[in-house]
């Protein structure tokens, strides 16, 4: 098991736990907060729906993981500009602006994105 | 006895994800967060697998009555192949691994006052967030003479499991020049493009086994998902296997007998030793005693966290929603799943659910080996889904088989993925 999975999994137990021992907290300490906040952010919401299809399982449609930002970028762009495309990944892809297109290759890129 | 555990303790503790199990009740009922689940299909184990990625110290408890999954989608090719259901189903054990309790229960009522859930045991369970995914029931009654007895004899198989294997045993007991009859229901139901990709599947094992034999579908639309790609699908494999009636033929039933296995339409009747009633459809029972339900028998709700419209603090998601145009469809259902999880929980960390773009792909089989598909991207910016304009649509007609295959084997790569997403 690497040692920095094991790391990301108890460091936000461990200060939920702590928050737990201090009677009259109710609000969400700010670390946990922001930690919902980057992991619920505009690229994960958009990249949700890519996980419907691609996977780093064996078996699944194309996995994307290993891909760099500006690889990712280039196909959903080449997908999105395609006129005469007709593939699932054009039809999809012409429903998201450059932004959300940019924000969905980043998110894809760092590998938060996978399982 | 007790003593505060240190952070060492939390520390292993939570590396085995036992931490919350064993630290003292009080000190954690304020920042423990209850989160229960009501259905075990792509919704709501999808939506318990993604809120314990995001909330691993909630205590996140998923209902669901059946120790495992029957899943509808590739349940045509269980009618039409050789494909079995044991490769339909799906147990929920990844999920208790994951630490989501899994109650082995049916959920019998909903108190949205108390925001407490009663189970088939009596027990009662407490939520600060509900999630419903409760998927179809049949609208028992609103076709007249198809009643649960009826569908013993006149399978529905709109919930795949022993409905599936009931109409594939009729269809295998089914004489070579004997028809078979399929009713469909007007829209919304589960699954739009499912009666056509059933038909075709139906039609193909009826040219493989019963070449004398031909599938009647008594349709209450004229127009339907994926038409013009179904209808040249038939064209070119089934010429002699498949007849489609549309409302404007007089196909649309009003009324069933089941004991002498005969359908009724506005003028004329049909008798058949298979008669496969595609039933009129709502929202999953449970969403009625909730009171998520409205008139129609679906559930409104917001767009944004899925939360209803009409009983705060209960989020409904998948087939029983008010949600189109996004269909009725496990890949609906999955990504709602997944942004009802991250809305839900943004606002344990009062931080507002934020809109976002969402997507649909749908594959259908024509055959064993060739499929197409129906793709939409939908927008919650308005306050209600729409589609965004321009993008989506379906296989291109007239494809050379190429194009059909390549769909066939993204349709068989999706079914991979997204049982792994819920259920893996």
């Amino acid at each position: 098991m690497p040692k920095s999975w094991l790391l990301a999994w108890v460091g936000p137990l461990s200060l939920l736990s702590l928050t737990a021992c201090n009677p009259g907290a109710s609000d969400p300490p700010a670390d946990i907060s922001q930690q919902i906040a980057a992991s619920t952010d505009e690229g994960a919401r958009l990249a949700a729906a890519c996980a419907g299809c691609h996977s780093s399982e064996p078996g699944a449609i194309a996995s994307l993981v290993g891909y760099s930002e500006a690889q990712l970028l280039e196909r959903m762009t080449a997908y999105r500009s395609a006129a005469d495309g007709t593939t699932v990944m054009h039809r999809l892809a012409r429903g998201y602006s450059d932004e959300e297109t940019a924000l969905i290759s980043a998110y894809l890129s760092d590998g938060e994105g996978e399982e | 006895m007790t003593r505060s555990p240190n952070r060492r303790d939390l520390l292993a503790l939570g590396a085995l994800g036992l931490g919350s199990a064993l630290l003292p009740q009080t000190a954690l009922s304020q920042a423990r967060a209850k989160i229960v689940i009501i259905g075990g299909g792509f919704g709501g184990a999808s939506a318990a697998k993604q809120l314990i990625r995001l909330l691993p110290q909630a205590s996140i408890t998923l209902i669901e009555a059946q120790a495992t999954y029957t899943a509808c989608p590739f349940s045509n090719l269980v009618l039409g192949t050789d494909r079995t259901l044991a490769q339909q189903t799906f147990s929920y054990d990844a999920l208790s691994t994951l630490g989501i309790q899994v109650v082995a229960q049916r959920a019998v009522d909903v108190n949205a006052e108390t925001q407490t859930v009663t189970l088939s045991d009596e027990s009662t369970l407490s939520y600060d967030r509900l999630i419903l995914s409760p998927g179809i029931d049949i609208r028992w009654g609103a076709l007249e003479g198809y009643s649960e007895a009826a569908a013993e004899l006149l399978p529905h198989a709109w919930k795949a499991g022993p409905q599936t294997i009931l109409l594939r045993r009729q269809l295998d007991a089914l004489e070579d020049g004997q028809s078979v009859i399929m009713t469909v229901p007007p829209a919304p139901y589960r699954c739009p493009p499912g009666p056509y990709e059933r038909a075709s599947m139906i039609a193909h094992y009826l040219k493989a086994r019963k070449p004398r034999s031909k599938l009647i579908v008594l349709d209450a639309k004229d127009q339907f998902s994926k038409m013009a790609l179904f209808q040249e699908a038939w064209a070119e494999h089934y010429p002699d296997h498949l007849e489609w009636r549309g409302a404007i033929d007089d196909g649309r039933i009003s009324r069933v007998d089941a004991a002498n296995n005969t359908v009724f339409t506005d003028f004329d009747s049909y008798s058949a030793p298979v008669i496969n009633v595609i039933p009129p459809q709502k929202a999953g029972s449970i969403a009625d005693k909730a009171g998520v339900s409205d008139a129609t028998g679906w559930c409104p709700i917001e767009p944004v966290a899925f939360e209803s419209t009409l009983q705060s603090k209960i989020h409904v998601i998948g087939d029983a929603t008010i949600a189109a145009p996004m269909p009725k469809s496990a890949f609906s259902a999955n990504l709602q799943a997944k942004i009802c999880a991250m809305g839900v929980a943004r606002l344990f960390a009062d931080l507002p659910p934020e809109l976002t773009v969402f997507a649909n792909t749908c594959y259908s089989y024509t055959t064993p080996s060739e499929a197409i598909s129906i793709a939409g991207v939908y927008s919650n910016a308005s306050g209600q889904l729409q589609n965004i304009s321009g993008a989506g649509g379906v296989s291109p007609l007239g494809a050379d088989i190429g194009v059909r295959e390549a769909e066939a084997a993204q349709a068989a790569h999706w079914f991979v993925t997204i049982t792994q997403e819920a259920f893996g």
